[in-house]
């Protein structure tokens, strides 16, 4: 023992990690495998009898999971784009491009104090930004990002969206009220009475749509639009499309409409006493909520995950990578060595005075770029629902593009007008609507029959 | 220098005047006593024939012995600037009404000159501290207010540091105020 | 529920130490020291009306490190919901006391101290004081140096509208106008410290004419930036002229006519968005304004928006004079001969220029010594600001960050 210690004293970091890692590993495996003679049974069974508990807790973990690197694109998009436009650089100091500030953003958030202030109504403060988190959150569990790939298809859809989707502003009034600041209060308050105000227009708008549908499930939307883009639903509801984003944009309080965190009017809003982590769920869910309402603007309007024209030449891949037996196994071990060399060779051979694992280095990136490549093009060809996720994410980020030029470009409107505008001209748009969208189904249907 | 305007304000204001109306470069310069404030500075903005009607400047004056309010005018009738000086309020509690009756943007003007000078401005509806903190005492732009390195309060006041004779560090700074020669 | 100040129990009672562990003290004396009220008796009858707070009414603290306050200004407002009721600006979080530094301090340096008070138009501190220290000891400048002086001017007076025009726009929400206007006032900025050798507080001016001829990195800056200025005015003003969501904004909103604009003091743009044509270099004329040809543009509505685009035509006005000093420009020297130490005789004397924002004015009296006897500085920001109590009431809240924007105060003259 004395010697084992002795030894263990004398070996380098790494061996000693390895070292302590064996054991672990031993005791874990066993008990995995323990655990799963004895519990395994059990758990299949009560899997097959939960299925849809089961659905609900992998799907909403997914969306959970997905907020995170969406929220870190959009906000580095926002960043970025809106220097660009602004004849600024952005960001440039973390990762290519600056693209890993908005994750060093996150670690920065997680670090820094949680801040109540005094006078404060804790409970209500504490749970504010989670209520306005997990509301934004779980509107994604209806929305079909491609054929297959959804949380749930519930035939009401829509008004589930809808539902959950307007519980976000009770979030935000509650951080307003409980912060204890005159600021947090006005931006709670506004925000209450911008929501109350569009999520009328905003829910009008698509009722024609459902008249067109027959149906609110966002699947058999999604589904109904299949074909070339001439069959998105935009051509037939141009004016609804038209309401749908504008009060769409005030419902995700984006810039002309982000009066409830005006911050050259009431400082930062409802967010103004936040620090920490609950500003960062605050913040979260302001960009999730960007990305949530351009998916169901394109679920709706823009043909969800269909393709919008068919692909000319179609290509079909007869490749099953588990039929090939020992011989793919070996391949698998082999392609990626021949690979590395095949793509550092030049580079060895172009430079002399560099050192030849430089070039080993070279090869193995440039071989991972090509085989990633490779493999994606091959899921693409070969699987329906990477097809419908890449168009689905394509047009998605193209509406969150939008969202961002519109900040760039745009200054704030007043409360007032905001009001005015919601209440004077959007409902009606969208009574007349309905209206047009009812009248011509009839009269299809009528000269028809 | 615009001479009409000097006969102008002599045959109309003759008796109110306290001295001679003065004249130098593009400026003409009235003194009068604190009472008739409101009454000249009403005729030099109702008047036709002067129309006074921008009120370029409000400011306080200590000279040391008494304190001052001058008043600065423009009107389309002279090419001069029209400088009004009420003299001679006493420097232990230093009147003069106001005239927000007439520029209501006056308001905040004489509230600096209360603030540094202490003048009240009767008639003035909110005279209170500007700049400095509300429970201050002193009154910043006094002449009996020195700054800790004030150059004035040393022996060789308004002397520059290198012409001045060389004095002791534990010398007596001299208490005296500075007081105005200007005429 | 009818909130007066906190009468009898005072707000000075708390001990300092409270808070809200400690359980003598309630959350509702806490209240009472976290609010807008002064924890002191009214000293007017405006204070005592202002602080009362009636049914429905709220103080906001707007202040003093409020994003859109243009420096550090407190502004206590009585909202009811949205809509203002009443305001009460506080000033003097920047006061120097730059009047008491310069009675202590010789003319020469007095002109370093009057730099830093509107620090975006640095100029037209300093022009008025040397112009009176001028009156005072009766000295001719040359002209090529008021030449220089009116160059220089109005280079400082287009990077100050500029600056002012993308305020304006941030503080309706807009983020790119300002970096666009900055590309601008960035360009003028170098020019003139090519000029003077500082960017921002640049003391260029002497008693008697100024600090130095121009240079040759001046003037091929100034020719590169000249032959393609009244584009780039042009292109900035298609960002925001056009805009739906900012006209609205501005249009019809703190509507002030002319009669109640010389009431308040007001001079400047401002007042000349009103209708009046009072521009100093004209109605007073200075330096060698009388031989250069422009124009005072005016606008009739007086309201945000005519500020706004008052200043763009003031702009357009001063690439006019800046071609025609460039053109007419004499030889000569730059600075009179003055001995070092001045002692003016015993006088008074008032300048005034016409700034950016308005009517700089110096008045000083000498009393014979070699530092001025008093030195009195009038900054047309103050007076603008007053006027908030005339302007915003009735508006809503994001209505004082407009009015406050076309206002365009500098709080660094207004504290002095």
């Amino acid at each position: 023992m004395t010697m084992l210690g002795r030894n263990f004293a004398r070996m380098s970091l790494p061996a000693k990690l390895l070292l302590g890692a064996i054991p672990v590993v031993i005791v874990l495996s066993l008990g995995l495998v323990v655990g799963l003679v004895f519990v395994g049974p059990l758990a299949l069974v009560f899997i097959d009898d939960n299925q849809p508990l089961l659905r609900f807790l992998v799907a909403a973990t997914a969306v959970l999971l997905m907020t995170v690197p969406t929220a870190f694109l959009i906000i580095y998009m926002e960043m970025k784009i809106i220097a660009l436009m602004n004849l600024r650089i952005g960001p440039d100091r973390v990762g290519p491009f600056g693209s890993a500030l908005s994750v060093v953003h996150g670690l920065k958030v997680l670090m820094k104090e949680d801040f109540t202030p005094t006078g404060a109504d804790r409970l209500v403060f504490t749970w504010a930004p989670v209520v306005t988190f997990l509301a934004s959150v779980m509107t994604l569990l209806v929305i079909p990002f491609a054929p297959g790939l959804f949380g749930a298809d519930l035939n009401i859809g829509l008004l589930y969206f809808f539902a959950i989707g307007g519980i976000s502003v009770v979030g935000l009034l509650m951080g307003g009220w409980a912060s204890f600041n005159k600021y947090s209060l006005l931006g709670g308050i506004r925000s209450a009475a911008q929501a109350v105000s569009y999520e009328i227009p905003l829910v009008l708008s698509v009722v024609g749509l459902i008249l067109l549908a027959g149906s609110m499930s966002l699947n058999t939307l999604v589904e109904n639009q299949a074909g070339s883009f001439l069959d998105w639903y935009v051509w037939q509801q141009p004016l609804g499309v038209l309401i749908f984003m504008i009060a769409a944009t005030a419902e995700v309080n984006r810039t002309p409409f982000d009066l409830t965190e005006a911050d050259s009017e009431i400082v930062a809003g409802f967010a103004t006493e936040y620090s920490g982590m609950r500003f960062g769920f605050f913040f979260f869910a302001e960009y999730v909520n960007v990305f949530i309402i351009s998916a169901l603007a394109v679920t709706l309007f823009f043909g969800g995950w269909n393709a919008p024209f068919d692909w000319p030449f179609p290509i079909t891949l007869e490749l099953d990578p588990f039929g090939y037996g020992l011989a793919g196994l070996i391949a698998l071990l082999l392609i990626p060595v021949i690979g590395t060399l095949a793509f550092a060779a030049p580079f060895w051979m172009a430079r002399s005075d560099r050192p030849g694992w430089e070039a080993l280095v070279v090869g193995f990136v440039l071989f991972n770029l090509v085989a990633v490549a490779a493999v994606l093009g091959w899921a693409f060809v070969s699987f329906d629902w990477v097809v419908g996720l890449f168009w689905f994410m394509a047009k998605a980020y193209v509406f969150v593009f939008f969202f961002v030029w519109m900040r760039a470009t745009l200054p704030r409107i007043r409360v007032d007008q905001l009001m005015n505008f919601a209440w004077k001209w959007l409902m009606e748009l969208a009574f007349l609507n309905i209206f047009i969208t009812a009248a011509a189904i009839i009269l299809i249907e009528y000269l028809r029959s | 220098m615009d001479r009409p305007l000097k006969r102008r304000l002599e045959s109309r204001f003759g008796e109110r005047l306290v001295g001679p109306v003065r004249q130098r470069h593009d400026e003409t310069e009235i003194r009068i006593g604190p009472g008739d404030v409101p009454e000249v500075l009403r005729a030099l903005h109702d008047e036709p024939d002067l129309r006074f009607l921008v009120l370029a400047d409000v400011a306080g004056v200590d000279t040391g012995t008494t304190m001052e309010i001058v008043y600065q005018l423009w009107s389309d009738t002279t090419t001069d600037w029209l400088r009004v000086i009420a003299v001679g309020l006493p420097r232990e509690d230093p009147r003069v009404p106001s005239i927000t009756f007439l520029w209501k943007g006056a308001e905040w003007l004489e509230r600096e000159a209360y603030d540094m000078f202490g003048i009240v401005f009767e008639g003035n509806r909110d005279l209170r501290r500007i700049f400095m903190p509300p429970d201050y005492k002193s009154y910043p732009l006094r002449k009996d207010f020195f700054l800790p390195d004030d150059a004035s309060r040393s022996p060789g006041a308004g002397v520059r540091p290198m012409e001045r004779p060389f004095s002791p560090s534990n010398a007596t700074p001299a208490a005296t105020v500075r007081r105005s020669k200007a005429g | 529920m009818t909130a007066t100040r906190p009468g009898d129990r005072g707000a000075f009672d708390i001990p300092a130490h409270a808070s809200t562990d400690d359980p003598r003290v309630t959350l509702e004396e806490q209240v009472g020291v976290y609010e807008a009220v002064p924890p002191f008796p009214p000293r007017t009858e405006r204070e005592s009306e202002f602080y009362t707070v009636r049914d429905g009414e709220l103080l906001v603290n707007v202040g003093p490190h409020h994003p859109s306050t243009h420096g550090v200004m407190r502004v206590v407002m009585k909202i009811n919901g949205e809509q203002v009721v009443d305001l009460d600006p506080v000033l003097g979080y920047l006061h120097r006391g730059v009047e008491k530094l310069c009675e202590n301090a010789d003319y020469h340096q007095t002109i370093t101290q009057l730099d830093p008070l509107e620090y975006v138009s640095s100029l037209f501190c300093e022009w008025p004081a040397v112009m009176a220290y001028e009156k005072l000891l009766d000295v001719t400048v040359p002209r090529r140096a008021e030449y220089i002086r009116v160059l220089s001017g109005e280079l400082n007076r287009i990077s100050s509208h500029a600056l002012a025009m993308g305020f304006h726009a941030l503080d309706l929400g807009g983020l790119t106008p300002i970096l666009y206007s900055f590309i601008e006032r960035d360009e003028m900025v170098e020019m003139l410290a090519a000029l003077t050798g500082q960017r921002m507080l640049f003391n260029f001016f002497r008693i008697g004419g100024v600090n130095g001829d121009l240079n040759h990195e001046f003037m091929s800056r100034l020719g590169d930036w000249m032959s393609r200025a009244t584009q780039q005015v042009e292109a900035n003003i298609g960002l925001l002229n056009e805009n739906e969501l900012f006209v609205r904004r501005n249009r019809g909103l703190g509507v002030i006519d002319s009669e109640t604009a010389l009431r308040l003091c007001w001079t400047g743009p401002n007042l000349r968005a009103t209708g009046l044509p009072f521009d100093i270099r004209r109605a007073h004329p200075y330096s060698v304004y009388p031989e250069l040809d422009f124009d005072i543009p005016t606008r009739r509505e007086g309201d945000s928006l005519a500020r706004y685009l008052l200043r763009i035509d003031e702009i357009k006005q001063s690439l006019r004079i800046i071609d025609q000093c460039l053109h007419q420009m004499p030889d000569g020297p730059v600075l009179a001969t003055l001995p070092r130490l001045l002692r003016p005789r015993p006088g008074r004397a008032f300048a005034a220029v016409e700034g950016p924002r308005g009517e700089y004015a110096v008045y000083a009296m000498s009393d014979g010594t070699d530092q001025p006897f008093r030195l009195r500085i009038h900054d047309p920001s103050f007076l603008h600001l007053a006027s908030f109590t005339h302007l915003v009431p009735g508006n809503l809240l994001a209505d004082w960050m407009t009015i406050n924007a076309s206002l365009d105060p500098i709080m660094g003259g207004v504290d002095k």
